[in-house]
């Protein structure tokens, strides 16, 4: 027979030893030298899409040609292995130089030292926006500048609204209980499987929620809520369900890992959705109908009172350990600041947060993209105070709180237990971080 | 070298002079060398591949780890922690669950198959493959997707089951009742390398037994338990271990499956999901490293369980 005692031992442990090895991991990556503003070698990573890397790479070449001393190699990436592949470089202290980076894992980075403070290399930011800056200060230091405005919005599918026969709602007087009620009627008239709304229920419909009633995600290093404050919340999430104003249990839970195209807003199965304003011209591509972007909704029904802010869709963070740390803050200054770049890359990453530049290419901006400008120079009244970024393990909040809602949505819980669950896990990712 | 020949050599060695015997050491060391130096590619593997991170991740256990800052120093916190980690409990059982479900079923599959296989029919090779392709392709990304596809609450199971009258709804991977089933299923449906390792058994079995036992008229049942299965212990010893092994790693289908998040409510979240979760998700690559000491530890009892437990029932032919 083939195998003896001693031969299969080894293999066994082979085996285990693979095990013990799987948390002993190290990447690699890109590296640089000394240089001033005008000179030196910059690693630069996004993540993106096709269009954001077509047009990014020939930003690139355009800063190239225009600094002939500074050598840029571009390392673009996919949101879901970006970060994994970011923390492996850091580890290994070859981190790039200039970093797209995202508020959710701004203050994981900064606080542990691994950003810039950009402010002491020249970082321009006079012509921003009001409110636009501060999202990328942790504790007053800008390890961050805003790529891009967004704001979180409810699109609607008017052809699904005239074929029910229902008037698309007035965005400045509508509560809570009338999205539900009016998405609740939607899927009763509408028929075939169509829903109102897709699920709105995610981490920035929360904290717009809970801002309306003077409370926050994150305060100062941490949770602005307590497990009472998203009873409601929660409470609210089962009236949309039971009002059929959503998706069932499974359909929202496999949206969820699907990519834009394939949500059902896009796909006709839904007449409602949330997204960040700057997917807007995503979905009107993908889905092939021009949609309408609506204030979320108040407690109030006053819209003045829906505490509403700008965020940054990304921002630009250099490596604190950049060897050229002038040239990667002249790069992202001439990325927010020149039309030059906002030429070739236009809003793609959300509207651009320096006014003068947004002036210039408005113009040229695609109708859904210059809708988008619109609506957000139009919200100005409604803004309230910018939310801060999440501190370390404040990024689990979306993970965490999705766990909790599906636990809901199929009936394995009640609304107390799982505010509980949520706030604990969540408090203890908090302090372990 | 048989031990008889051995000995004699040593005989000669010791009557030899001091001089001759330092000579032959000398020769040997040179021999030692070279033996060395032919191991080295093997060895540095091992040390730089496997044992290095291994003693690494050991030093990494005791540590806080963000990844980003170096380690600190940080005791037993991280083993501490897990005794009260509801996720990590959750994921224990997710992955025992798993393992003790999937792997008979997919040995039985196996062997079955195996079975039917080795008849020296004709165009065996190409069913061979046909059985084992699911392997080939069932831990890979694409099948993952795939499954996703088929099994979602508008895929080709509920579609298929609606032609029946069935009014189907359920999302078989969206929904936590029958997620952790469809992903044991997925796996139970990758049985090709237990299969092409049992028929290669089966092929050893001399067709001498059965000639004998067909002769005193033992059915082809008694055939199969009296003869088969005892011949064929070790390699289903073998695949046993193995499988216990890989399975309790298992990655990539439920990665895929549920998006990275072990969801619907974690039903499921494997071992080593969780593992990845705590270690590039939340930073914490000091917990994640006590997390993979903790699979090293269970997979060693299990291992060793099994092996104790094999005295009864392996029967070893060498």
């Amino acid at each position: 027979m083939g195998v003896n005692r001693r031969q299969f031992l080894i293999g066994g442990l082979g085996a285990m030893a693979a095990t013990a090895g799987l948390a002993g991991l190290s990447g690699c990556g890109g590296s640089s030298s000394s240089g001033s503003a005008t000179s030196g070698d910059l690693a630069f990573t996004w993540w993106g899409n096709d269009v954001r890397n077509k047009e990014t790479t020939e930003a690139i070449a355009a800063y190239g040609k225009a600094n002939p001393g500074v050598k840029i190699s571009p390392q673009p990436g996919e949101w879901a292995s970006y970060w994994d592949k970011l923390a492996t470089q850091t580890a290994a202290n070859n981190a790039p130089d200039v970093i797209q980076m995202d508020m959710a894992y701004i203050s994981e980075y900064g606080n542990r030292g691994a950003l810039l403070d950009l402010s002491k290399y020249g970082a321009d930011t006079s012509k921003f926006a009001a409110g636009t800056v501060d999202s990328g200060k942790i504790d007053g230091t800008l390890y961050g500048i805003n790529a891009g405005i967004n704001t979180p919005t409810i699109l609607v599918n008017p052809k699904l609204f005239a074929k029910a026969g229902i008037d698309v709602p007035d965005d400045k007087t509508w509560t809570w209980n009338d999205y539900k009620q009016i998405a609740g009627e939607l899927t009763g008239k509408l028929g075939n499987g169509i829903v109102g709304t897709a699920s709105p229920f995610n981490d920035a419909t929360l904290s717009a929620w809970l801002r309306q009633q003077g409370k926050e995600l994150f305060v100062d290093k941490g949770l602005g809520f307590t497990a009472t404050d998203v009873v409601g919340w929660f409470q609210l999430m089962l009236d949309f369900q039971n009002a059929k104003a959503m998706p069932s249990a499974s359909a929202i839970t496999e949206e969820a890992s699907q990519s834009l195209d394939q949500g059902s807003l896009v796909t006709g199965k839904a007449a409602m959705a949330y997204f960040w304003s700057n997917q807007v011209e995503a979905v009107n591509q993908a889905a092939g109908t021009e949609m309408k972007l609506l204030r979320y909704p108040s407690l109030a029904g006053k819209a003045a009172e829906r505490k509403a802010w700008y965020k940054a869709s990304m921002l630009w963070s250099a490596s604190s350990r950049s060897k050229s740390p002038e040239a990667a803050v002249a790069l992202i200054n001439w990325w927010v600041n020149s039309t030059d770049c906002a030429n070739i890359c236009l809003a793609e990453r959300g509207i651009p947060a320096n006014t003068e530049v947004l002036g210039t290419v408005k113009p040229k901006l695609s109708k859904a993209q210059q809708s988008v400008a619109t609506f957000i120079d139009e919200i100005k009244p409604e803004l309230a105070d910018t939310p801060i970024a999440p501190p370390p393990g404040g990024g689990t909040l979306g993970d965490v709180m999705s766990r909790a809602m599906s636990d809901l949505l199929f009936g394995r819980s009640n609304v107390n237990d799982a505010a509980k669950k949520f706030v604990d896990e969540l408090t203890s990712n908090l302090s372990a971080s | 070298m048989s031990a008889i020949s051995e000995l004699s050599s040593l005989k000669i060695t010791r009557a030899r002079t001091p001089e001759e015997r330092r000579m032959r050491a000398k020769e040997a060391g040179r021999d030692n060398k070279a033996g060395y130096l032919f191991l080295a590619p093997w060895l540095v593997g091992l040390l730089v591949i496997t044992v290095g991170p291994m003693l690494a991740s050991l030093y990494l256990s005791f540590t806080d780890y963000s990844l980003i800052q170096a380690p600190r120093w940080a005791g037993l916190d991280n083993y501490a922690r897990m005794l009260e980690d509801p996720r990590l409990h959750q994921s224990l059982k997710v992955t025992f669950v798993y393992v003790f479900v999937s792997v008979p079923l997919q040995l039985l599959l196996a062997l079955a198959i195996a079975v039917l296989l080795d008849r020296g029919m004709r165009g065996l090779s190409l069913y061979r493959s046909i059985f084992y392709l699911p392997s080939m392709l069932g831990g890979s990304v694409a099948i993952a997707v795939l499954w996703r596809q088929i099994f979602g609450t508008e895929g080709l199971v509920n579609q298929i089951l609606r032609l029946f009258g069935v009014n189907a709804s359920t999302g078989w991977i969206s929904d936590p009742q029958y997620a952790l089933g469809t992903i044991i299923l997925l796996h139970v449906w990758t049985f090709g390398s237990p299969m092409v390792i049992f028929l290669a058994g089966l092929r050893q079995i001399p067709g001498m037994y059965y000639e004998a036992a067909a002769v005193d008229g033992a059915s082809r049942w008694t055939r199969f338990t009296r003869i088969t299965l005892p011949l064929l212990s070790p390699i289903i010893f073998f695949n046993l271990v193995l499988q216990i092994i890989g399975a309790f790693q298992s990655f990539t289908q439920a990665f895929v499956v549920s998006n990275g998040s072990g969801g619907p409510s974690d039903s499921t979240l494997f071992y080593t999901l969780y593992l990845y979760q705590r270690g590039f998700g939340q930073f914490q690559m000091g917990y994640a490293a006590a997390m993979a000491w903790l699979l090293v530890v269970i997979v060693g009892v299990l291992t060793a369980i099994n092996f104790f437990a094999s005295r009864y029932w392996v029967f070893y032919d060498d």
